[in-house]
């Protein structure tokens, strides 16, 4: 209906590897790019402060992790200590007087040779060894968080971020974070659009689906590996330093623990392996659901007057996270995305379905 | 530092690591049977203290019928997790199985939470904190209690995979085409199987209930028990028994000596350690199967 | 053969014009319709991706798992209509299907490999009975028995493989190309040794083959699949004196070049 494919003739492989081979698609997104550039103006602060700039955020550094794990077939579980490297380490940065644009990507540039260090232990093992070797190193790392003032900022244990200063114009607005916000979730979604349809991603793929198979053809696979781990590292170092930045304003060991690393693992599941569209809504339905389903928890109890202590409604939202998670996983374990996938390509022949049969 | 001291250390850490080795013996089950990592045994433990406490205050029962009465239930709610959330996953890539297992962690975990709340409760096996004199050294009466019942479950865990079910269990987790095609029914034994775990969380639960309260803390010692199992091979019960032992004594052993250096909680770093060097070194565990590749 | 006269009275298995989907969409097979005639040997020969695989397992019920289903047509096991049962359901039956690729259950045994097997209600003299009949059949694995599977040697595991279907007690055996990748002496070996079960126990036996040759020297019949269709069914003789099946299958033929071959067989196949 709104994807009608006819009058589309692809006639050479430059037009046909478009990003977006119907029009349709790309038209939608241009709309909602708009939307996302407006936001602030049309939407009441509260909305784009606490949901709408934690889900960019957290949907950068969940694509960085879907690189990782969809495109590159690894297993990581210790994801959130990249971001916890990026954050702490361009917070210090620009204490120290770098300016953020540098803070930032020295953050960025640790966290990923940190991350290539899980690399190595990518070549040695694979699939649940991987998983657990990783989330070890998720745990060595909240250790060393917690056991080092000098990093974490003394006493306290948490350390405040400097005023934000993008090319010398100080970002104090709401309205400016939400930008940054939404600039660096745009740039890491154009990365990985354009992924699929380089040397790069098909290589990543490649060693996906049989890494000695990819060997064979001459796919450098121990190269390949440790590049999504860094690059993975990379987005997560940045998305971690903005997060801090733009959203919590100090940071503390709390922000990274292991429960954070599974929260981005269940984005992407839920969301779907290597599907960026997937990942949006992954992050969105794990981010946000948990809050909405309270609230009208909250809500019901109130309309038929039911007392519930607050403990109970503290822990409502993780029971309403690990349903969703399971709920998801059995009725589509390839996720949102593929949801979104089976109504598009429904709606592309629609109504003339039995065209496909 | 004398010897004594050494050696009571050594005795506790031991038997501490028994009481993991009863943790781990849960996730071997599994494993062995289904080729599934259950990250979800430490909610399963939690859930099975509250189940015995449950037991207890709903029915009136006292302890020693409530123990078993919430292994029934157990066994029950084991059957039902495979049943709704891993068999529609059967034959899909691990790393959704992974994710299944975190959320119905974090799932039971909040569940119990929202209805239990968070404060921690006794479970009143009623064993004294009075420590037992072994010549000068002084030994846990609760921790060489729990290293019984642990010795116990796993006479009775290997028994069982030498028995025609045991067989048929191990025959799935190798291969579910080849079991399918020889009548074995697949559902019912990795079923069996998470049914069987969920009953020896019960175990587990009572006794480390019994030491730190019943509260959220059971369900962190996944890690402890998953470091365990992997260093014994995560299909091996034997394997998970050794792997207690030594994890045990290096805890209490190498804690005694770095926490003066890096100031207290070395304990968990040890543990990350090991299962770091476990998998970096040797995948496959000290006992654990190969796995067989030919090309 | 002995076995062409019962053929034409009540086969153990039929195959009535059966249709296999996977995934909703992709048609595997197209209208396949066989009989195994009761004590009866029988080949489906074919080149990969044919269909063949795919039919055995629409008899076994392991369709499932690969998201397969039989969309049209139906199966007959000794008179009855086997529906949408579970692969556990027709082992009891008696159809019992040695899958491709061996498939041993590489961590145990031998001797638990056959014991796994072994239906639940058998005791433990019967499960012993039969562990030394097949031992006695493949003496090979009696010398292995306590062994790891995994390391056992391709013919060891293609003998296990049969061994442990035939615990299963089955009434008919199908056996997916229990001669990929062994030596031709062993493909002989094993060949020689399913005759003989054959004979003795009147066991009925479905053989899958892309090595026609050794297939056609053992069964009664023969059917060739192609593209999901049955494109040629008669005796092992007539099949074996066939000039396409020489050529395409046993190797002979006038030596074409493969390439003239190739438009040959295209046309063949858009007349079949």
């Amino acid at each position: 209906m709104f994807y009608r494919q006819s009058g589309i003739r692809h006639t050479d492989y430059v037009s046909d590897s478009k990003l977006f081979p119907i029009p349709a698609d790309r038209n939608l997104l241009l709309l909602i790019l708009l939307i996302a550039l407006a936001a602030p103006f049309i939407l009441a602060p509260f909305y784009v402060n606490s949901y709408i700039l934690p889900w960019l955020i957290w949907t950068a550094a969940a694509l960085g992790l879907n690189l990782v794990i969809g495109w590159a077939g690894q297993l990581h579980l210790g994801y959130a200590a990249l971001m916890a490297v990026g954050a702490y380490t361009s917070v210090h940065a620009a204490r120290f007087g770098i300016p953020w644009e540098g803070a930032l990507l020295i953050g960025g540039a640790l966290s990923a040779v940190i991350g290539s260090l899980f690399a190595f232990a990518a070549l040695r093992v694979k699939g649940l060894y991987l998983a657990l070797t990783t989330l070890a190193l998720q745990f060595v790392m909240d250790w060393v968080l917690s056991h080092s003032p000098t990093i974490t900022g003394g006493s306290h244990a948490s350390l405040q971020a400097p005023t934000f200063r993008l090319l010398g114009q100080a970002i104090t607005s709401d309205a400016g974070r939400y930008y940054v916000a939404l600039g660096w979730c745009v740039l890491v979604t154009i990365f990985l659009l354009n992924l699929r349809r380089t040397g790069l991603g098909r290589a990543l793929v490649a060693v996906r689906e049989k890494d000695y198979a990819a060997a064979i053809l001459g796919v450098n696979s121990f190269l390949y590996k440790i590049i999504a781990f860094a690059t993975s590292a990379f987005i997560a170092g940045i998305s971690g330093g903005i997060l801090v930045v733009c959203y919590y304003f100090l940071v503390t060991p709390e922000q990274f623990t292991v429960a954070v690393s599974i929260q981005l693992l269940a984005m992407v599941i839920v969301g779907g392996l290597a599907s960026i569209i997937g990942t949006y809504l992954g992050v969105g339905l794990i981010l946000l659901a948990p809050g909405v389903v309270n609230r009208l928890f909250g809500a019901l109890a109130g309309y038929f007057d039911l007392r519930f202590s607050p403990e109970t409604f503290a822990h409502i939202p993780n029971a309403v996270y690990g349903a969703l998670i399971i709920v998801f996983l059995i009725i589509e374990p390839m996720g949102l995305g593929k949801i979104y996938r089976n109504i598009r390509d429904y709606l592309l022949v629609w109504p003339f379905d039995q065209l496909k049969k | 530092m004398d010897f004594w001291y050494l050696a009571e250390l050594t005795v506790n850490g031991a038997l501490t690591g028994l009481l993991y080795a009863l943790f781990a013996m849960g996730l071997v089950l599994i494993y062995k049977s289904s080729s599934v990592p259950n990250l979800a045994q430490g909610a399963l433990t939690m859930v099975g203290a509250y189940a015995v406490l449950e037991m207890g205050r709903l029915l009136g029962a006292p302890l020693w019928l409530a123990i078993p009465l919430a292994a029934v239930a157990m066994f029950f709610l084991g059957l039902g997790i495979e049943r709704v959330a891993l068999r529609p996953l059967a034959g899909r890539p691990i790393i959704m199985i992974l994710m299944m297992t975190l959320g119905l962690d974090i799932f039971l975990r909040g569940t119990t939470m929202a209805i239990f709340g968070g404060s921690s409760r006794p479970m009143g096996l009623g064993v004294t904190y009075d420590p037992l004199f072994v010549g000068p050294m002084l030994i846990s009466r609760i921790h060489l209690i729990g290293a019984l019942v642990s010795l116990a479950v796993f006479v009775v865990i290997v028994f069982f995979f030498r028995t025609r079910t045991g067989v048929r269990l191990r025959a799935i987790s190798d291969d579910y085409m080849a079991s399918w095609s020889v009548g074995i029914s697949v559902e019912r034994g990795v079923g069996l199987s998470w049914a069987l775990a969920s009953v020896s969380a019960v175990a587990a639960s009572v006794i480390w209930g019994e030491i730190q309260g019943v509260d959220q803390s059971l369900s962190l010692l996944l890690l402890k028990g998953l470091t365990v199992a992997v260093l014994g091979g995560l299909d091996s019960v034997l394997g998970a028994v050794v792997a207690g032992i030594i994890l045990g004594i290096l805890e209490s052993v190498g804690s005694n000596f770095l926490d003066p250096l890096v100031g207290g909680g070395s304990r968990d770093l040890i543990v990350a350690a090991v299962l770091v060097l476990t998998v970096l070194l040797r995948p496959h565990g000290l006992f654990g199967r190969h796995d067989i590749e030919r090309i | 053969m002995m076995m062409d006269a019962s053929a034409k009275t009540d086969p153990i298995l039929s195959l009535n014009s059966v249709e296999v989907l996977y995934d909703q969409v992709i048609l595997a097979i197209r209208g396949i319709s066989l009989e195994v005639p009761r004590g009866g040997m029988v080949a489906l020969l074919g080149s990969n991706g044919a269909g063949k695989s795919t039919t055995l397992k629409a008899i076994s019920g392991l369709l499932k798992p690969e998201r397969g289903k039989v969309s049209r047509g139906q199966i007959t096991f000794d008179g009855q209509v086997i529906g949408e049962n579970p692969p556990q359901a027709r082992v009891s039956m008696g159809i019992c299907h040695v899958i491709e690729g061996r498939r041993v259950f590489e961590h145990l045994t031998p001797d638990e490999n056959l014991e796994a097997a072994a239906p639940p209600s058998m005791t433990r003299a019967q499960l012993n009975a039969e562990k030394e009949r097949i031992y006695e059949y493949f003496p090979r694995l009696a010398e292995r028995k306590s062994a790891e599977s995994g390391y056992l040697s391709g013919g060891e595991q293609q003998m296990l493989a049969i061994g442990r279907g035939l615990m299963t007690q089955p009434r008919l055996l199908m056996l997916d190309e229990p001669s990929l990748g062994l030596a031709p002496f062993l493909v002989g070996e094993i060949f020689g040794i399913i005759q003989r079960i054959n004979r003795e126990q009147g066991l009925s036996v479905l053989l899958v083959e892309q090595n026609a040759l050794a297939a056609l020297d053992v069964v009664s019949h023969g059917y060739l699949i192609e593209n999901g269709r049955i494109v040629m069914h008669d005796t092992a003789e007539t099949m074996k004196a066939n000039s396409d099946i020489q050529e395409f299958y046993l190797g002979g033929g006038e030596g074409r070049n493969f390439h003239d071959i190739k438009h040959y067989r295209r046309r063949k196949r858009w007349l079949s």
